[in-house]
């Protein structure tokens, strides 16, 4: 036939291959957008703070570890681990290595959420000014200030330690990371001072731009909540109490009728601020999470934590806080005197992070603590509404700290504030003293090996 | 794309040519000088004119017109002598075999070359080497059988993908597996399902249906693959038809199969008598229990039971295995004439695995055809259809792995009373699983093609294909009320993944000869596309166990689907020219473009130099008759690996909801400049034959570097990024292998034998100073100036005669036991083999034959993560290995074991306590077989028969104390090679089978 012609279209055809595809080459994903469209209006400004909130209530923040990491580190004549994570178990037993995926993991997403926060500051001009620019600037503020203040009493010696403008606290970074260059920047870890003054710093602009209401987020009284436990911390007792009763007598806020329905209902009257979750999205049924590491029912929980005996009985036969909020093993581990927390039973529940009674709780103790008048009402009545709640004798008067400190033990346990309730008021755990460097976790060796400029906490390396 | 695709088909279309004027008609016969036996399938061509020709029948009978002007005939035939013959009306030819292997035709690149004329490095497999044996995936055939091709099953789990390293690791965090290219076709090998440890999608591919696989292992050979070729090449032929009589073949195979190994635990006895020593000696004593009383602390720490006082004595080992099986029908029509011929098979394949719940079949279709329009013009297309059905068991570390049941303590029953399944055992008793559970994993997968030549003249010739890859995954998993991942209400799950990818290829092939000169070229152009939709849905609150589908769910708790993709388009080259029969140079490229390059960085260019030099052609050498080949070759080139994700250049912001509330959080940091990673691969090797080519065999330099690794920079993360992927590392392979082929014995006893034996020296050069660790719990590091993957961790001292403490070495190399050991890591092992190999030996007697493989590993080092659990000294109730009843005690000082001390972590952290010795010796496959002779046969019109019976890793030599040396718990990350959690065994398969051929 016509070669001729046959080679012709065969040659087109070839030529038609090798420059027709050339804008195939772009691919753009589909489930990711790209950065520099992805913070433009007022609503993806809100998708971002939404972002950190799911950020702070993963596994390693609020989730699980700002949890159960301060419950494990004080967990002598209180509970017994049981689990087979060997992250857990070293923190349990006071032996971490600078590898402790904890310690890790929290450090890593806790500045995460800081990067979030930073960037919604830096893009938050693109809002024009008013109520919305003002909640999510408060917001960033309230993430990045609480954030801060984990790490800073997580990852450095106690504020009650003293030496705070020496002793190392962490590194502040307040620029939003937008590029290789910046993702990349080394810092330094700040003494415990700057770090707490950071805080503050943050916490109040929090209090001042987040409005008294907005639902399933933090408000103004989450900030201030977190403020009076801030400096609690510090052994700033006035300041404490003021925000402790800023809270209580502003906020509209009550205890619950029974000590259960803050944690069995969602955004309880008695709620002050909590990590939000339901049945598809929350920090894990299996290797994270609360009900994970805690409960023991059928087909929830690993059993991990296990109440001891001598634990529940400092409860009294009448307090509904033995009764309610402790049962028996029925899931993994199941026994009858195999005893757990009551609070997180359930994947899907939402995770308390501050509420109401540990606002009296706060204001009855820096009242004892400091010289008349009492701010708010008396130690006593403050006291007293805790003890009536939960169906325990009340006290005719209290006179002493210690009376707070243990009521403040059986009222917030299991709810994360152990450890630094210990190190503030400087009591050991078990043989390690208050201010241990083994009740601190390690800088994590990824962090080091990355970042030279990072000291590591003594007694790791 | 699509006008291309248009325009491709009217190519096809409008290649149609004139047929020629025959007028000469010659017959013949053909058969063997050895034994005078008809061949079948000989190719009978007229010299000069290789367009014309046909192919003996199963009698060896030919029928060929040739135009008046033909003077020669030539007589081809694989494994004989070539023949030339004068034109003559009737052509009897007695065809000599031929031990030249180094003759033989190997596929490579855009073409095939004389294994001869090869400048480059190719490892050849061929399908007569791994016919009749039960392999449930291709890859397996090349294990032990491919020099530099280093390959790890994992484990027994059927349906789970393989590691496959070509020459050492050549990437850190990019891909390490090579590409696989199917008929001219890259498919798709990636894991494409949602499990933590990879399935397998080259399973679907049925062995039955391959002719041989070749791995292009050096530049030269592979860089025609250009920015996909780092990690190796391995290109994949199936079977075509050949003209003469149609054949009919039928293959059946069964057998069944146990576990190589079952570990070795203690029963309730010995528990016993360990767990009281540890509970005495614990810390804990008098304080969690009654002083001394193992009863109270298994009541106050085990399992909440009252098991310690009863006499149970459960082999929960044996529980997680089951008697599995293998059974395979195959059927293949083969045949055709001048014109068209075609190759048509299906077969089933069904597996039940060794472990309980796990099993794998697939039922495969092929249809392979091409035809010749006209003298010039062939078509042809390779269709394949295939169906798997995989029942998966968990990952390795999940409590659902069937052999986690290892830990649960002898003393404790599976069953209670009401026979129902125990739910009272110390960790899930996972056998509820396998009645409650399932997890099913459904492939259908179609790998096909379209292709056609067109010869302008003898030497120029125009290729086009258009393949296709689609493959459909079907994961559905439903876990039960009852079981720990579906309490309480019952949890379903399913997930669809359409993977889909075509491919065309257009190319200009020249090959001439004149005079002493031989000149061969191909170039052309190549796009592939390729798109990943996945959609899932879980959900929970099922009213029974009888409904599994979600649509019975109360509430759908979760549902996603996501999209991916990429592209590449690419032009190639090669060329080769060799002088005078003695002299090669060859060259070839690729520049490829790909949407996973930065937008600074679209197009790479890869090219390779190489030459070869056969010295047995030379006169000094000619004259010396015992040398009958002798080739040496070089190769350097470039080239790239761009299994990079598809969108590492990006910065990207995701979606991450909060409970029922959508947010946004930055996910990637990403760099423009982002580019493959690039390769310089420099090789050198000689191939020889002796005595007749009787010894005949293959030596090989290779000196591999890789540079711009795309490492996942560890960044600080206090700025918000953990890593960036930057093209920063080098690293170095350096290697030689060697193979070597001997008849032995050519007389009516024949044996053969064929060894080869590799070595990889793998070492980080670069790293920027990031060092990659594999975790807390695992020992695997990667680190400048050491191997990949090296062990890094604490180093375990023995135990303390005087109190039975563990020590550990401190830094200053004194001893010191958990509490004061300093913290100090070094250098505990290396996962990297010295060397490894395989050796086999073919055996045959009239109908007899014999084929015994084995494959060998050395100087290995495997870490048994479970020994934190299993292999502890009764730290807690799992239940412990035999070797730990050699604890410490005042009478027994000198042992390895510490002290018992129960919860109090006697030694019980990561260290080199549990680092072993992986080297092994397997032989991993043994087939004998006896053909039966032809004239019982021709009664029962069957050509050929063929019964035989074959074992699979009947032996295995080995030091390690785990289950099975050849393991890799590919759960704990590509960092932590020779890894091993609770991985099963392979199984060892004794099968019958039968061959006919009608």
């Amino acid at each position: 036939m016509k070669a001729n012609y046959i080679n012709k279209i065969i040659l087109a055809v070839l030529l038609f291959g090798l420059v027709s595809c050339d804008s195939e080459l772009n691919f753009e994903p589909r489930q990711s957008i790209d950065a520099t469209t992805a913070l433009e209006t007022a609503q993806d400004i809100e998708s971002a703070v939404v972002g950190a909130y799911a950020i702070m209530g993963g596994g390693s923040l609020y989730g699980t570890n700002l949890n159960v990491v301060p419950e494990l580190l004080a967990s002598d004549t209180y509970f017994s681990w049981f689990g087979t994570f060997q992250s857990y178990r070293q923190i349990a037993l006071k032996t971490m290595d600078a590898n402790n995926a904890e310690a890790s993991r929290t450090w890593i997403n806790a500045y995460r959420a800081i990067n979030v926060a930073n960037t919604i500051l830096a893009n938050i001009d693109k809002i024009s000014a008013g109520a919305t620019k003002d909640r999510l600037t408060g917001e960033a503020y309230f993430i990045r200030g609480s954030m801060f203040f984990e790490l800073v009493r997580l990852y450095g010696l106690p504020f009650s330690a003293g030496n705070t403008t020496t002793n190392l606290g962490v590194p502040i970074n307040l620029i939003a990371t937008t590029d290789d260059k910046l993702a990349s920047s080394l810092g330094a870890r700040k003494t415990v001072a700057e770090v707490y003054t950071q805080v503050i710093a943050d916490l109040n602009q929090a209090v001042t731009l987040i409005p008294n209401s907005n639902p399933t987020r933090a408000t103004k009284f989450s900030a201030l909540a977190m403020l009076s436990r801030v400096y609690l911390q510090q052994g700033n007792y006035t300041a404490a109490r003021a925000a402790a009763d800023n809270v209580i007598t502003n906020s509209g806020k009550s205890l619950t009728g029974t000590v259960g329905a803050p944690f069995l209902n969602k955004n309880s009257s008695e709620s002050l601020f909590e990590i939000q979750q339901n049945d598809q999205n929350n920090a894990g049924t299996s290797n994270d999470g609360l009900a994970t590491f805690y409960a023991s029912l059928q087909g929830i929980g690993r059993a991990d934590i296990r109440i001891l005996a001598s634990f529940r009985n400092l409860y009294e036969a009448t307090d509904k806080r033995r009764s309610d909020l402790i049962y028996s093993a029925v899931g993994a581990r199941a026994g009858s005197t195999r005893y757990h927390t009551g609070k997180w039973i359930a994947f899907g529940s939402n995770i308390l992070v501050i509420r109401l009674s540990e606002m009296y709780l706060t204001r009855a103790e820096c009242n004892l603590r400091l010289s008349l008048p009492f701010v708010g009402d008396s130690p006593t009545n403050d006291y007293n509404l805790v003890r009536n709640r939960a169906g325990a004798t009340p006290a005719l008067l209290v006179s002493s700290v210690q009376t707070i400190l243990n009521e403040r033990v059986l009222e917030l346990a299991f709810e994360g504030s152990r450890i630094h309730d210990l190190k503030r008021v400087k009591v050991s755990t078990g043989t390690f003293p208050y201010d241990s460097p083994k009740l601190v976790l390690p800088i994590p060796r990824r962090e080091i090996d990355a970042n030279a400029s990072l000291i590591q906490n003594p007694g790791y390396n | 794309m699509k006008k291309l695709l248009l325009s491709y088909f009217l190519m096809c279309f409008l290649m149609v040519t004139v047929l020629y004027a025959q007028n000469k008609t010659i017959t013949g016969k053909v058969t063997s000088a050895t034994d005078g036996a008809p061949l079948p399938g000989v190719s009978v061509s007229v010299k000069g004119n290789t367009s014309i020709g046909s192919q003996t029948d199963a009698s060896g009978n030919f029928k060929l017109s040739v135009p008046s002007t033909a003077k020669t005939l030539v007589f081809r035939y694989i494994g004989f002598k070539e023949i030339e013959l004068p034109v003559s009306t009737t052509v009897n030819v007695k065809l000599a075999e031929d031990l030249k292997a180094l003759s033989e035709v190997v596929v490579v690149g855009y073409g095939t070359q004389n294994k001869q004329d090869l400048t480059g490095s190719v490892s050849r497999v061929t399908s007569k080497e791994f016919a009749d044996q039960p392999i449930s995936t291709f890859e397996t055939a090349l294990q032990g059988r491919a020099a530099g091709v280093f390959i790890n099953s994992g484990s027994g789990k059927l349906g789970q993908g393989l590691t496959i390293r070509v020459r050492g690791i050549s990437s850190i965090s990019a891909g390490q597996d090579p590409l696989y290219v199917i008929d001219g076709q890259p498919v798709v090998s990636q894991a494409l399902g949602s499990a933590t440890e990879p399935d397998n999608p080259l399973a679907s591919i049925a062995p039955e249906d391959i002719e041989s696989i070749e791995i292009l292992k050096d530049a030269a050979a592979a860089s025609i693959y250009g920015a996909r070729a780092s990690n190796g090449v391995v290109l994949v032929t199936t079977k075509s038809g050949k003209a003469g009589k149609t054949k009919v073949n039928f293959t059946y195979f069964t057998g069944i199969s146990n576990p190589t190994y079952r570990g070795d635990f203690l029963n309730s006895a010995e528990y016993r008598q360990l767990f009281t020593e540890a509970i005495k000696n614990s810390s804990l004593n008098g304080v969690g229990w009654n002083t001394d009383d193992a009863e109270d602390a298994w009541l106050q720490y085990g399992a909440g039971t009252d098991d310690w006082s009863k006499d149970y004595d459960t082999k929960w080992t044996d529980l997680s295995f089951q008697d599995g099986g293998i059974s395979q029908y195959n059927i293949s029509v083969n045949g055709g004439d001048a014109k068209t011929r075609f190759f048509i098979s299906g077969g089933y394949n069904d597996q039940t695995g060794i472990l309980i719940g796990n099993s794998f079949n697939r039922s495969n279709g092929r249809l392979n055809v091409d035809h010749s329009v006209s003298n010039k013009f062939k078509i042809g297309t390779n269709i394949s259809i295939a169906k798997t059905k995989n029942n998966r068991v968990s990952s390795d570390n999940a409590f659902t792995n069937p052999l986690q049941l290892n830990a649960i303590p002898p003393i404790q029953r599976a069953r209670l009373d009401d026979g129902e399944l125990s739910d009272e055992t110390l960790y899930y008793n996972n056998l509820i699983d396998l009645e409650k559970a399932t997890a099913i994993s459904s492939q259908l997968r179609s790998i096909s093609n379209f292709n056609a030549k067109y010869n302008f003249s003898s030497d120029l010739s125009i290729t086009g294909d258009l393949g296709f890859d689609i493959t459909q995954l079907d994961e559905e998993n439903y876990n039960g009320k009852e079981t720990l991942d579906g309490a309480p209400t019952g949890l379903g799950f399913t997930r669809q993944v359409n993977s889909s990818s075509y491919n065309t290829n257009i190319y200009l092939s020249y090959l001439k000869s004149f005079g002493k000169h031989n000149i061969d070229l191909v170039g052309g152009n190549s796009f592939q596309t390729t798109t990943l939709k996945t959609g899932s849905s879980t959900g929970i609150g099922f009213p029974n166990d009888k409904f599994t589908k979600i649509a019975s769910a109360a509430i759908v708790s979760g549902g996603s689907s996501t999209e991916t993709g990429y592209s590449f388009l690419s032009y190639f080259a090669r060329g080769n020219y060799k002088f005078n029969n003695k002299y090669i140079v060859g060259a070839s490229g690729r520049i490829d473009g790909s949407s996973r390059f930065g937008k600074n960085n679209r197009y790479g260019f890869f090219p390779s130099v190489s030459a070869g030099w056969i010295i047995s052609e030379e006169n000094f050498i000619k004259s010396i008759s015992k040398i009958s080949f002798l080739k040496l070759r070089a190769s350097y080139g470039l080239t790239g690996n761009s299994e990079i994700g598809n969108f590492p250049s990006l910065t990207l912001y995701s979606a991450l909801p909060y409970a029922d509330k959508a947010g946004i959080v930055p996910s990637q940091i990403g760099v423009d400049d982002l580019k493959w990673e690039k390769s310089k691969k420099l090789d050198f090797g000689l191939d020889f034959g002796f005595f007749n080519n009787r010894i005949s065999g293959e030596f090989d330099y290779f000196n591999n570097q890789t540079e711009d690794l795309l490492l996942s920079f560890p960044l600080p993360a206090i700025n918000g990024f953990t890593s960036i992927v930057r093209n920063v590392g080098k690293l170095e392979n350096k290697g030689l292998e060697f193979t070597l082929t001997t008849n032995n014995l050519v007389g009516k006893f024949k044996w053969s034998t064929s060894f080869n034996i590799s070595t990889y020296k793998n070492k980080i050069l670069a790293t920027d100073g990031s060092i990659i660790n594999g975790g807390s719990r695992q020992l695997g590091r990667i680190a400048e100036g050491n191997a990949y993957g090296y062990f890094y961790g604490p180093k375990y001292a023995g135990v303390d005669p005087a109190n039975g403490d563990a020590l550990f070495f401190n830094e200053d190399g004194t001893t010191a036991n958990d509490s004061d050991w300093d913290g100090y890591e070094q250098e505990v092992g290396d996962p990297n083999p010295e060397f490894y190999g395989g050796f086999g030996n073919t055996f045959s007697y009239k109908g007899f034959d014999l084929n015994i493989q084995s494959q060998f590993v050395y100087g290995n080092d495997l870490y048994n993560i479970a020994g934190f659990f299993q292999s502890v000294n009764g730290d807690y109730y799992d239940n412990q290995t035999r070797d730990q009843l050699n604890y410490w005690t005042p009478t027994n000082t000198i042992t390895n074991i510490p002290q018992p001390r129960f919860l109090d972590g006697n030694g019980a952290f990561k260290s080199s306590r549990w680092v072993q010795d992986g080297s092994y010796f397997r032989v991993k496959s043994v087939v004998l077989g006896y053909k039966i002779p032809s004239n019982i046969l021709s009664k029962l019109k069957v050509d050929n028969a063929r019964v035989y019976i074959s074992g699979q890793n009947l032996l295995t030599f080995t030091n390690y104390k785990g289950y099975d040396p050849e393991v890799n718990a590919t759960y704990t990350g590509r960092v932590n090679l020779g890894h091993d959690f609770y991985t099963p065994p392979q199984a060892r398969t004794i099968t019958f089978g039968v061959n006919f051929g009608f």
